[in-house]
């Protein structure tokens, strides 16, 4: 069964004439979500990065190859040891993969619990100077994500991961976040195959969920 | 098995029929080193790769003939290079130019300091206002722990390199603020009107500044508020002096703020010992609305309106005079931008200030009413992205009245002024900009045209040396305008030569400056005339000239102490005026040579606070001595003052709140700002601070939102 799916995919990708461009489109994004499966580190996140950023240059009128860009670009600086300002230019390129996201495909509550993650990321490098304006941000466009769509587990990870390293003192902590994340798990576990949707964030939920015990 | 065959003979089949091209090579900056993580593709198709740590990088491609080879890497200015693709291996080092950032773009930073959350080259943020020791909260007070500036010393306003408050102006999104400050009380400086928390970011400019900016012989404070709030929230301040509170209603692309604050200082100086003889401790009352729409996805329209009442009364100087004072203050303002496209830019704005003051000097009742009427329009072009032309013009129709008992004068005066600059960006590592600002005045009934240059060159990576030149006009004093007709223009002509070095969290800057004045107003006037109160002077003309020199440093580390937080600012300043009724050249009592601040804030997360210390210093400053033949050749001892203040963040019925103290002149030190002599000169009373220390405490709670949003 596997060898004829296999042929299947060189089949299509062989005879260009037949195929279809969004079936040639898939095929690369999958092969690019097993490439964020296997990534290892900042390199790993880079190269799918710059992978994704290649599909969307050619695919101006989807919105799951800007994502992913800017999902790679994010974690290529989440992972990387980069200086602060190069981190803050690779942020800065995820966000306007979001933004080109957002303009194919508005009001997707995806985007803005990835564009949510972002810009608390980004915050996070210089939280004396930008915690007053940019966590009300995030925290604006991650209600937003949520409001889009409550069951989308990411949007409540992203909430519950914005509470979970908001200190204490601002409102956040750990305590404040655990049953934030407890209802992303359960959004979790309802979640059925998405495809080539975006599927990511479990993992991390549970490690989240872990250290707030 | 044959599944496996027919596999392979389509992977053969798609070897054979598609010739391929390996490209391979290497990426490297302009400056030799590998960039790693590079991206390389074929424009329009998916095929590409990424450089390995070393810049390498090798893929293979199907495509065929011309095609565009991209390449890009963060940091780096992303570059294209067409190939032919016939089947050969191409070998290419590809070369990317280092991208211009806000860290490391050139700009004309003489005579600039910014402020704001937004800016990589900011020296302060919004909340450093806020939050700086002994500042209590005051944008010109922690404006006053900044390179260039000297305490004010119980005189209203910013003093700027040798020079009078009054040659400061404020504009508010880009329109002048008439009357910026509280009533001016004999020796007793009143705050900035204006609370900090409605800005978004404080250009302070010392010298040199752009020809947008008129009517200000020293220094600009440009103040800009904050753009659409980020969500709905309710405010509460409770206070030792008042109370105040603000409510945000945030709508889709609108937003409505409204709020107000009432102060008696009363109970404070129930406590704090008060070395003024307060017949009533000043009340301030306010109120203000906003309203911001968003109508497009560049455009902004603000509205603001503020209303502020004070009250205070007095005894003072030797004689121990009755003062009193109310003052009635609205101001008004309008202003709206857009983008009419990536190359056009508009901005327009209407304002209206209106002051009334009322008082009492022992038996005698004075008054001051004064109004200010403001429209501005200006166009900004974009010339590939950077550069830029920018012009506009303004018109402002002024009057004032003073009474005293039952005498009155008054004049009207409007002006006309009109604006052009361009700023060029040479390469990436020089700019320049050059203006000229031309305005009329009714009545003074006469041009000026006051031409700008500024220019702005790359020393290094993180480094640049700026340049300045500009000549500036400002009216006469108010007071003196409604005693004469005969006055022209005050002038100032300022050089400037800084050096800044900006780096992750480390700024150093260096500036030297020479400014002269010419046309200052000259006048009879028996004794010294006092900053308060009404003054009759005669033969007044444009006789007075002076000069102030010196050098500013400032050096500010957020880096090296962790959640720890430090500036030094020293400034230099060598002046010398002949004006009012000097009887000679002389230092002004505002031009103490020496000042330097020392300010660190420290974040102790354990504690969930913040605790900020300030220490500053003056040299002493000359006073008038009727005693002494020489003029102004007394000096008082120096000044020294060390500030604490504690923020502590908590949660008061589940909502985010902020304990915060503060503390002025902990130490106690005995600042003595100079001396009233009697009208005999027999006996002299020192001017104090209206007391030896300062108290305040406040909670600050926020309503509806778990977050920190201010």
């Amino acid at each position: 069964m596997k060898t004829i799916k296999l042929l299947t995919i060189v089949l299509l990708f062989s005879f260009k004439g037949f195929t279809q461009n969004n079936e040639k489109l898939n095929l690369a994004l999958q092969k690019g979500l097993v490439m964020i499966d296997s990534a290892k580190g900042e390199q790993g996140f880079q190269d799918a990065a710059n992978y994704f950023e290649r599909i969307a240059s050619a695919e101006q009128k989807q919105w799951l190859p800007a994502y992913y860009t800017a999902f790679c670009q994010l974690h290529t600086a989440l992972l990387g040891k980069q200086n602060m300002e190069t981190k803050d230019a690779i942020y800065d390129k995820a966000l306007t993969f979001v933004e080109k996201a957002d303009e194919v495909s508005p009001d997707n509550s995806e985007i803005y619990a990835l564009k949510g993650y972002i810009i608390f990321m980004k915050m996070s490098l210089a939280p004396q100077a930008r915690a007053m304006t940019m966590i009300p941000k995030a925290t604006g466009i991650i209600g937003k994500s949520i409001a889009l769509n409550p069951e989308n587990p990411r949007a409540q990870l992203m909430l519950g991961q914005t509470t979970f390293y908001t200190p204490e003192a601002f409102g956040g902590g750990k305590v404040k976040a655990k049953p934030l994340l407890e209802t992303a798990k359960e959004k979790f576990e309802k979640e059925t195959n998405t495809g080539l949707n975006p599927s990511w964030g479990k993992s991390r939920c549970l490690a989240l969920l872990q250290q707030s015990n | 098995m044959k599944q496996f065959i027919l596999l392979f003979a389509l992977l053969f089949y798609q070897q054979i029929t598609i010739a391929q091209t390996k490209i391979s090579g290497i990426v490297i900056s302009t400056n030799g080193q590998q960039i790693a993580g590079a991206n390389i593709s074929i424009a329009k198709t998916y095929d590409g790769s990424s450089t390995d740590t070393a810049g390498r990088f090798s893929f293979v491609t199907s495509e065929q003939g011309k095609q565009l080879l991209k390449f890009s890497a963060v940091g780096h200015k992303p570059d294209s290079l067409w190939i032919d693709l016939k089947g050969k291996t191409l070998s290419l080092e590809l070369k990317l130019k280092e991208m211009v950032n806000d860290l490391n773009q050139v700009t004309i930073s003489a005579g600039t300091l910014e402020t704001g959350d937004y800016k990589k080259g900011a020296v302060l943020s919004s909340l450093d206002i806020a939050t700086t020791a002994g500042a209590v909260a005051d944008i010109v007070a922690a404006l006053q722990t900044l390179p260039g500036t000297a305490q004010a010393f119980g005189e209203n306003g910013l003093f700027v390199r040798g020079g009078l408050g009054a040659e400061t102006q404020t504009y508010f999104d880009g329109m002048i603020v008439k009357s910026p400050f509280g009533s001016q009380l004999p020796d007793i400086a009143s705050r900035n009107r204006f609370s900090t928390f409605l800005f978004k970011g404080t250009t302070f400019s010392s010298g040199g500044y752009s020809a947008q900016y008129g009517q200000a012989l020293s220094a600009a404070l440009l103040m800009e508020t904050k753009d659409m709030p980020e969500k709905s929230s309710t405010e509460l301040s409770l206070l030792s002096v008042g109370l105040s509170a603000t409510k945000t209603i945030k709508m889709k692309k609108s937003a409505l703020i409204f709020g107000g604050n009432y102060y008696n200082l009363q109970p404070v100086y129930a406590v704090v010992k008060q070395n003024i003889n307060w017949d009533k401790a000043p009340i301030d009352g306010q109120a203000n609305i906003q309203y911001k729409l968003q109508p497009t996805k560049n455009g902004m329209f603000k509205f603001f309106g503020q209303f502020n009442r004070t009250q205070a009364a007095l005894k003072t100087g030797p004689e121990q005079m009755a003062v009193t004072n109310s003052n009635n203050n609205y101001f008004f303002n309008s202003t709206y931008q857009d983008y009419l496209n990536n190359d056009w830019k508009v901005q327009a704005g209407i304002s209206y200030s209106r002051s009334k003051e009322l008082g009492g000097i022992q038996e005698n009742d004075y008054s001051r009413f004064d109004e200010l009427t403001q429209g501005r329009f200006s166009i900004n072009r974009y010339l590939n992205g950077r550069s830029l032309i920018r012009t506009g013009a303004e018109v402002y129709f002024g009057s004032r009245e003073d009474r005293y008992n039952t005498l009155s004068r008054s004049f009207d005066n409007d002006m006309q002024a009109a604006f052009t600059e361009g700023e060029f960006y040479i390469g990436d590592n020089l700019v320049a900009r050059a203006g000229a600002r031309m305005e009329h005045s009714s009545y003074i009934a006469d041009w000026n045209i006051a031409p700008r240059l500024s220019l702005g060159i790359k020393a290094g990576k993180r480094g640049q040396v700026s340049l300045a030149y500009g000549t500036f006009y400002q009216n006469p004093d108010d007071a003196y305008l409604i005693q004469s007709t005969n006055l022209d223009y005050e002038k100032a002509d300022h050089y400037l030569l800084n050096y800044q070095f900006l780096n992750e969290g480390i700024t150093f800057r260096a500036e030297a400056y020479y400014k002269k004045y010419s046309s200052l107003t000259t006048y009879d006037f028996a004794g010294y005339a006092g900053s308060y109160g009404v003054n009759n002077y005669s033969n007044l003309g444009n006789g007075g000239s002076g000069y102030s020199k010196g050098v500013d440093l400032f050096f500010r580390d957020k880096k090296s102490i962790p959640a720890g937080d430090y500036w030094i600012s020293y400034s230099f300043v060598d002046s010398k005026r002949d004006f009012r009724n000097y009887p000679s050249v002389a230092t002004p009592p505002f031009a103490a040579k020496h000042t330097l601040n020392v300010v660190y804030k420290q974040y102790i997360p354990y504690l969930k606070s913040e605790i900020g210390t300030t220490y500053s210093f003056s040299s002493g400053r000359t006073f008038y001595n009727p005693n002494n033949a020489q003029f102004l050749s007394d000096k008082t001892k120096s000044f020294h003052n060390l500030s604490l203040n504690v923020s502590y963040l908590t949660s008061v019925f589940k909502q985010f709140a902020v304990l915060y103290a503060s503390a002025t002149n902990l130490p106690g030190f005995k600042n003595i700002y100079g001396y009233n002599y009697s009208v005999d000169g027999s006996n002299r009373q020192a001017i104090t601070p209206a007391s030896k220390r300062n108290f305040f405490v406040g909670l600050i709670i926020t309503i509806g939102d778990n977050t920190f949003n201010r």
